[in-house]
């Protein structure tokens, strides 16, 4: 299994190698974002709360990494399981990639984009 | 490792039986929910910026509700699950454990519920 993983129609090294990195990173980032948000802050949900939160630039500099890898690891999710259903022929698989790619790079632009307003 | 033991060495992947097929379905159905809940949650907090503090507080306020609150924290279970299964799988990846991978799966399983009784200690008040 793990050699068909790897074989480039199965996937590829670096998507395989990018979904551990991204799960450490999330796992770390994820756990102080529900902290924070679960039990530090629990049941002041609102607009003032997050900017406290975030104007520690600390908390921003945590929700942007785990923005960024999140999406990364949410969409080569996705890849993988539409590469287990049968997506197959190299020239669907290129679209699929780039499609992923344009709305992960989307995601995070936005993301950033929408939590900026309390930046500034 | 023998080349037997490195090709049932990603547990569940591709073994169609008992506990690691379980662990896979579930691992791909939380993966799938946390994908799509991670867009639904870009979009909500970006209505802060959209529609200003009035806007995403309006959407707060229908969060509070109690079944939402009990979603909200099917979700801390869904990032536990996927998370400790996960360690799990890069554990096997590298070679740890092979032997007593059934052992280590429920090993993950009991860190994973401890963490969620711990939030559920939390959201219990705001769902009752």
């Amino acid at each position: 299994m793990r050699t068909e993983t790897l074989d480039r129609s199965r996937g590829g090294m670096w998507p395989w190698l990018g979904q551990r990195v991204t799960a450490v990173i999330v796992i770390v980032t994820i756990m102080v974002h529900l902290v924070l948000t679960h039990f530090v802050a629990i049941g002041e949900l609102s607009y003032a709360n997050i900017g406290d939160r975030l104007a520690g630039g600390a908390v921003l500099a945590n929700d942007v990494l785990l923005l960024v890898a999140v999406v990364y690891h949410a969409l080569n999710g996705v890849r993988m399981v539409a590469l287990d259903w049968g997506l197959s022929g190299k020239g669907t698989r290129r679209g699929f990639d780039a499609f992923l790619w344009v709305a992960g790079v989307i995601a995070v632009i936005y993301g950033i984009w929408a939590l900026w307003v309390w930046v500034s | 490792m023998s080349a037997k033991e490195r090709e049932t060495a990603n547990v569940g992947a591709g073994l169609w039986r008992g506990i690691g097929m379980w662990a896979w379905i579930l691992f791909r159905i939380s993966g799938l929910i946390l994908a799509f809940y991670l867009f639904v949650h870009i979009w909500v907090i970006s209505q802060g910026r959209v529609g200003g503090a009035e806007r995403l507080d309006g959407l707060f306020d229908l969060f509070d509700h109690p079944i939402l609150v009990f979603l909200d924290f099917m979700l801390v279970a869904a990032v536990l699950f996927h998370a400790l299964n996960g360690v799990r799988i890069m554990l096997m990846d590298a070679g740890v454990g092979i032997r007593q991978h059934k052992a280590i799966f429920w090993a993950c399983m009991v860190v994973a519920a401890g963490v969620l009784w711990v939030f559920a200690y939390k959201a219990i008040p705001f769902i009752l």
